[in-house]
């Protein structure tokens, strides 16, 4: 380790150590004033690990990390962010903690979640073991740029041809990240519940990326997810070594799996989130945990330990009892919603939209989600509330969407969503962006005990 | 001629939806429908014609560098019908990208230069760096509407110069190109702007003089009623709370 590491670590160290004993949390605080001091740090602890899957992609990376994480852990400690601060001092904020004071880690293996953007920053100076792109798609714009800009982030930091690729076949955009890529394997869908209804979500991928052909679908999952091909150069959906079944309302899936020169094997997994986007989630850190060696007869175990993270429909019991979910893209909250749609039950539904650069300053992304499809399908909400900074933006928007606006709410903090109550055994729902969900988190925490 | 159903073009929604343009197009219907105007939205695909005789309003939205070439490529048919129904008043709303297209040329970020549809004299090149945020902006005075800002949110990475008329001139944010404080076009029934967020949710006075321009192209000279807008005004003077832009109000004369 250089000088300047070195005082790097030690002031990072003490920062945590601080706010460990102040019990404040700031999850990348440490990592932030280390990478300021010494930018070499990080690649110095990097390069310490046996072993490295990095977890990236538009959608479902922190629930992908954590799954993988309790598949993979079960005898053997494995380092991860998972608190999802997944920039470059989040991952050192993470990595910090096991460094001893003569630069030896005492943990060798980590899953790190790495934001798109940041990847190649990443890869630059350190080639993971596995790279695992959940999906890509619309992002809060002005963090990105544009779908195609992420693209070739994920392009960039993906031609070392000796990372193994793990990529979902459904979605043609994460897709073509491995086309006559060596060591890639892909996951897909190969059986769901089919859904009749119309629904005007935005495809990404709508177009071919070989020859700017419409993409045909003969089966459509959610945003660009399906199965497609393209019928002007004939490119289609990768065949994906890993495919999963999944059945109505039924919590366990079957996974198959067809790998070259290995017989084909069938194994069931009793999934522990709901949701179709959770199923890619799941099926994607089985894949990798395969790939990884582990056997599938312990997953069912390690998923017995799995705790989902926070924002993703977590129940705070109470009276009235509230569930938290992050919403940060229009594909994420339509799911989100649509996963409501057959739950509310005369319950009111909150929205705290915020606008920070965590957020995404660009609230264009709100009319983007497919609520005109959940408000046809007249879910029973006894009242609408907004807050945040941008608590204005979204009442319109559901004012456009529909909804009767002396329904509509705008409340003045985020906090005053704690407030709104549920008729008896109802429940509150609160759908937030991302710098609202940790103070309302633990609020609601605070509330109970 | 009192007009039933106002039909809006939208063109090329399968390449250029970038910025949400089904805020206002989902604005545009629902302000005509609560005066009892139906509105028929005609999604046309890139190649596909345009009949000016089937339609009362075009929307152009924007896409990526790669959507925008595809759709370039393409322009070139749609251009001498376009340039004579603009000349004609045909009203038109086109929104960063689409409003980069109605001009000579667009410069992409690699330098490479794609042509546009050549309607109005406006040339794009390309910035060293995105000019983002919230933007507010004040309407010409000429225009006469109930109130004269505009709010919304920019994001482009290319600079615009033209010689007509602004939509208006920056209170807050870039415009054009960040330095000649003007945004937008503002052409005979033309509106070109950077501004997005999507545009009319929270500037229902655009939203109504595009409907307003819809009925008049076909003869229908009416008052629209007014709303009750108190929600989009709410939006509106909270972002010009925020840019620090005071709140503007003109009255429309005899009033
Ligand atoms: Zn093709």
């Amino acid at each position: 380790m250089d000088v300047r590491s070195w005082i790097a670590f030690v002031v990072a160290s003490v920062t945590a150590f601080v706010l460990r004993v102040t019990k404040r949390a700031g999850t990348s605080l440490p990592g932030y004033l280390a990478t300021r001091i010494s930018p070499n740090l990080l690649f110095y602890v990097l390069a310490k690990l046996d072993r490295c899957v990095i977890v990236t992609g538009t959608n479902g990376k922190t629930t992908t990390n954590a799954l993988l994480k309790s598949l993979v852990a079960q005898d053997e400690a494995w380092i991860s962010n998972a608190m999802g601060a997944n920039l470059l001092q989040g991952i050192l904020s993470a990595l910090l903690p096991e460094l001893t004071w003569r630069g030896q880690l005492r943990v060798k293996r980590a899953i790190l979640e790495v934001d798109e953007a940041t990847l190649p920053r990443l890869t630059q100076r350190f080639q993971p073991d596995m790279i695992i792109v959940t999906n890509v798609m619309r992002d809060q714009l002005d963090r990105y740029g544009e779908v195609d800009a992420t693209l070739g982030y994920l392009y960039e930091s993906t031609r070392d041809e000796t990372v193994l690729l793990v990529l979902n076949a459904d979605d043609p955009l994460a897709a073509s990240l491995g086309k006559g890529r060596l060591n890639t394997f892909y996951f897909g869908l190969s059986d769901w519940p089919e859904d009749d209804l119309l629904r005007q979500e935005v495809r990404d991928g709508a177009f071919c990326l070989q020859c700017g052909g419409e993409l045909l679908y003969t089966r459509t999952v959610f945003g660009q997810m399906g199965h497609y091909h393209c019928p002007i150069c004939l490119a289609q959906r990768p065949f994906p070594q890993f495919s999963m079944r999944v059945r109505e309302r039924q919590e366990e899936v079957e996974i198959h799996e067809e790998i070259r020169l290995q017989s084909p094997i069938a194994y069931r997994v009793t999934s522990p989130l709901l949701g179709i986007y959770n199923a890619y989630n799941l099926l994607a850190a089985c894949s990798a945990a395969r790939l990884l060696g582990v056997n599938p007869a312990r997953f069912e175990a390690g998923l017995a330990q799995f705790t989902a993270p926070i924002g993703r429909m977590q129940t705070f019991p109470g009276n009235p009892p509230r569930i938290l979910a992050l919403i940060k893209n229009p594909t994420g909250a339509t799911m989100v919603l649509r996963s409501l749609e057959g739950t509310l039950n005369g319950d009111p539904l909150c929205f705290v939209i915020n606008d920070a650069d965590a957020d995404g300053r660009d609230v264009s992304w709100l009319w983007d989600i497919d609520m005109e499809s959940f408000v046809l399908r007249s879910p029973h909400v006894s009242g609408w509330y907004c807050a945040g900074t941008r608590g204005a933006d979204m009442a319109l928007r559901l004012k456009y969407a529909g909804i009767n606006p002396a329904q509509i709410q705008l409340l003045e903090n985020a906090a005053d969503t704690l407030k709104v109550n549920a008729e008896e055994g109802g429940s509150v729902y609160i759908l937030c962006t991302y710098t609202a969900l940790h103070p309302l988190a633990n609020r609601l925490e605070a509330m109970h005990t | 001629m009192r007009t039933q159903t106002i039909r809006i073009a939208h063109l090329f929604p399968e390449l250029l939806n970038l910025y949400a343009d089904q805020g206002n197009l989902a604005v545009l219907t629902a302000r005509a429908r609560a005066r009892g105007i139906e509105v028929k939205v005609v999604p046309i695909k890139l190649r596909e014609p345009i009949d000016y005789r089937q339609v009362d309003l075009i929307m152009l939205g924007g896409g990526s560098d790669r959507e925008q070439r595809v759709v370039s490529e393409a322009l070139a048919s749609y251009a001498p019908d376009l340039r004579h129904a603009i000349e004609d008043g045909f009203p038109f709303l086109a929104v960063c990208g689409g409003y980069q297209l109605l001009g000579h040329s667009y410069e992409l970020t690699s330098g490479e230069l794609l042509p546009g549809l050549q309607a109005l004299d406006l040339v794009t090149k390309a910035g060293t760096s995105r000019l983002i945020g919230n933007i507010a902006i004040e309407l010409p005075a000429t225009l006469k509407l109930a109130r004269s800002t505009v709010v919304g949110f920019e994001n482009h990475i290319g600079r615009t110069e033209h010689a007509h008329q602004a939509l208006g001139r920056v209170l807050a944010g870039h415009g054009n190109n960040g330095v000649d404080h003007a945004e937008g076009i503002f052409l005979k029934r033309v509106i070109g702007t950077y501004i997005h967020g999507p545009l009319l949710p929270k500037n229902p006075h655009l939203a109504d003089l595009l409907l307003s321009y819809a009925l008049a192209y076909r003869g229908d000279e009416r008052t629209l009623e007014p709303l009750d807008d108190t929600m989009e005004w709410l939006a509106h003077d909270q972002m010009l709370a925020r840019l620090n832009v005071a709140r503007k109000e003109r009255l429309e004369e005899g009033e």
